[in-house]
């Protein structure tokens, strides 16, 4: 189906608000064609074979990555694989891709609509040769052209903290930092006394989450603590909103800003009580829609909570509120969390 | 001490009490059954009873600190009536929202017996207390064992799990009680069922387990959810409905265009995560039961049984039962049960033994 993808990578180079609809429906019954998982989901839930905005396109929830391999090609043509982190206990989820070149482009188109710099990048992170089915590290391979000087973080997982301060205190150009939020907190951590002027024009790009680390630090003393040992102010930093299962992401950058989409991405927000669209700004399950899935599956229902933005995107409130207070009665998930720990 | 006699307290409580049927039965002459039964002649006032070779008095253990959740008023009202009947002061920790049945109750109680309620915790509170009572988390329960000297009694009711084990016809009157004892209190309780095991047609079971939530459901409709709990339970529907339309034997039934109920038909031994609030599971009856929820063993409460033999008793105490009870009764337990086996009274009181008194 080169077509198809050479249709979505010109969207991308040439987005067109008028032709994102059309693609989204060819590219669902391209998937609902080829992916039999995905067509038995649809033919369960009684979806017609052809639907009328991309609004209706079934998704599948984030977990069934999880559970099926939910993948639009013959399995002998699978180029890449991503894998969630497994940290929740169930296993971790896989997005197979049949080609990475709508997962690169829509990292550098986005990268471009929102004007970011990929000056001196800084990746606290590995290397994607180190950690092949990180969509992450691929991710930075992308911005940093794979060159192995700008990873600083072993296969093992360490910190080079000595290479990091060396390029760190290099102050002759403006610096693009990119890192998990954890990652930021250990490097903070392990250096503590490490105080640093970035030159204006450097930035901070965060992940965001703490999966599995048992540690967590809220996003402004996060934000704080960067400009307080690197100088960067809070609205140079921008947090990136992805996950595996996804091959766009959106962006946000400072505080209690909205996140936004590039134009390929769209969602929806909805009501959990009603499994339909929420009305404007109502806290809701937030639904995405993104044309470089076309290797899996265009829509996804997170269980993430947000609301949408008048202005434009979305304030995100939350993610997987799935640990909720239960009353007395235990968990099973949470416990046999603690027993698998 | 509350400077009220035994009787005067039982009357005052099964006069409170009068308009709360889902307490149980807690008429005057049952509260002196359980009283008898749990402490003898113990906590008499007039004077020490026969004790072995000693007599013996049953001194409440004064103030108690109630530290309860905000799943059902049942637990906070539970605790509150113990200590009252002891005849300790009582003080209780409300969760941030309230609980308007005890305030209410409370009301009801003559003012010598009325506990202090705050949802603010006074920290001078913990340190007077001379029981802790705990009903919630784990977190919660470590947090206040933390904080309590080795001489204060902490009765701590953590996290609990309660299933049910169905053997035999799957006749109505069994739907009936299973669907009941997931509808009431939402599903909150640690008596509250979470999942079926059953024996034979596991997936028939489920449709007519579907089917009488479904018509206590309408009868009884629940409101909107908040938002964080309806997305919890969207993603555990939707989870499931993925797993239904693309694994062989998982079958969802739900309650259309609202999040009022659902039943999950799941062939996997192993107990799943469960969001509560109407979530119930009904799964094949395993052939290793004991490995199947070895997981899970040691915080296990109610097992309710269909049919209630001896057989099936003996199968539910091996697996780690605290309460075993027949499938309808798992949220009516009598006043007399040992809550997390161990009995509800004497827990509260300190026996004080007298030597060479006549």
């Amino acid at each position: 189906m080169a077509s198809l993808e050479t249709e979505i990578l010109r969207f991308l180079n040439e987005p067109s608000e008028d032709k994102f609809e059309p693609l989204a429906l060819a590219v669902f019954e391209y998937q609902r064609r080829q992916n039999p998982v995905y067509a038995s989901y649809c033919e369960f839930l009684g979806t017609p074979q052809q639907v009328g905005s991309w609004k209706s396109i079934p998704s599948v929830p984030q977990q069934a990555f999880k559970r099926s391999e939910l993948r639009s090609f013959a399995i002998e043509q699978t180029r890449a694989e991503f894998r969630t982190s497994g940290t929740t206990g169930e296993g971790y989820g896989k997005h197979f891709f049949q080609s990475l070149r709508l997962y690169e482009a829509a990292v550098q188109r986005s990268w471009d609509f929102f004007r970011l710099p990929r000056h001196n990048f800084v990746a606290l992170m590995q290397h994607p040769d180190d950690a092949p089915f990180s969509s992450l590290c691929r991710m930075g391979g992308f911005l940093a052209d794979f060159k192995r000087e700008c990873f600083f973080i072993t296969r093992n997982g360490c910190l080079e903290l000595d290479r990091l301060k060396d390029r760190l205190t290099d102050r002759g150009k403006p610096l693009t930092l990119f890192g998990t939020a954890l990652a930021f907190l250990n490097l903070m951590e392990q250096a503590p006394n490490l105080r640093v002027e970035l030159r204006p024009g450097s930035i901070a790009m965060e992940t965001g989450g703490f999966k599995g680390s048992g540690r967590d630090i809220g996003k402004r003393e996060l934000y704080d603590r960067l400009f307080g040992q690197f100088g960067i102010t809070t609205d140079s930093v921008w947090n990136e909103y992805g996950m595996t299962e996804l091959s766009s992401q959106f962006y946000s950058y400072g505080l209690n800003r909205p996140h936004r989409s590039p134009p390929w991405m769209k969602f929806l927000i909805i009501d959990p009580n009603t499994n339909e669209e929420a009305p404007p700004g109502e806290v809701g399950l937030l639904r995405i829609f993104d044309l470089a899935n076309l290797w899996s599956v265009l829509a996804i229902q997170t269980r993430d909570l947000a609301i949408a933005q008048p202005e434009g995107g979305f304030l995100l409130l939350g993610r997987d509120p799935g640990a909720l207070p239960r009353g007395c009665s235990r968990a099973v998930d949470q416990l046999l969390q603690l027993i698998r720990d | 001490m509350t400077g009220m006699k035994l009787d005067d307290r039982i009357g005052a409580v099964a006069s409170a009490a009068v308009d709360y049927p889902w307490l149980g039965d807690l008429r005057a002459e049952n509260i002196l059954r359980w009283v008898a039964l749990e402490l003898g002649e113990l906590l008499r006032e007039a004077e020490p009873a026969e004790y072995g070779r000693q007599h013996c008095f049953a001194q409440p253990l004064t103030p108690i600190l109630h530290v309860v959740g905000g799943n059902t008023p049942h637990a906070a009202l539970q605790s509150l009536i113990r200590g009252i009947i002891v005849g300790a002061r009582n003080r209780m920790k409300l969760p941030q929202g309230g609980l308007p049945e005890v305030d209410e109750f409370s009301l009801r109680l003559p003012s010598a017996l009325r506990p202090e309620l705050a949802v603010q915790l006074d920290p001078g509170w913990a340190q007077d207390a001379e029981a802790v009572v705990v009903y919630g988390s784990d977190e919660t329960v470590r947090e206040f064992s933390q904080r309590l000297l080795p001489a204060q009694r902490l009765l701590a009711h953590g996290h609990k799990i309660s299933f049910g084990l169905i053997w035999g016809s799957l006749e109505q009157g069994l739907v009936d009680g299973a669907a009941r004892d997931v509808f009431v209190f939402d599903q909150l309780g640690c008596l509250s069922p979470q999942f079926y095991y059953v024996a034979g047609d596991s997936e028939g079971f489920a449709s007519l387990l579907a089917r009488r939530l479904e018509e206590l459901c309408l009868a009884t409709p629940v409101t909107r959810r908040g938002q964080e709990i309806a997305a919890a339970l969207r993603g555990c529907r939707e989870e499931w409905k993925f797993r239904a339309a693309t694994e062989p034997g998982v079958v969802v039934w739900e309650s259309a265009g609202t999040l009022d109920w659902v039943v999950i038909h799941d062939p996997a031994a192993v107990p799943a995560a469960n969001p509560l609030h109407r979530t119930i599971f009904v799964k094949p009856m395993p052939s290793e039961l004991g490995s199947a929820l070895a997981p899970i063993r040691h915080q296990i409460s109610t097992v309710g049984l269909h049919p209630v033999s001896l057989e099936s008793v003996r199968q539910a105490i091996r697996l780690g039962a605290q309460r075993v009870c027949r499938i309808g009764q798992m949220q009516n337990p009598p006043l007399t049960w040992h809550h997390d086996g161990w009995p509800t009274l004497a827990s509260l009181v300190r026996y004080v033994d007298i030597e060479g008194l006549g």
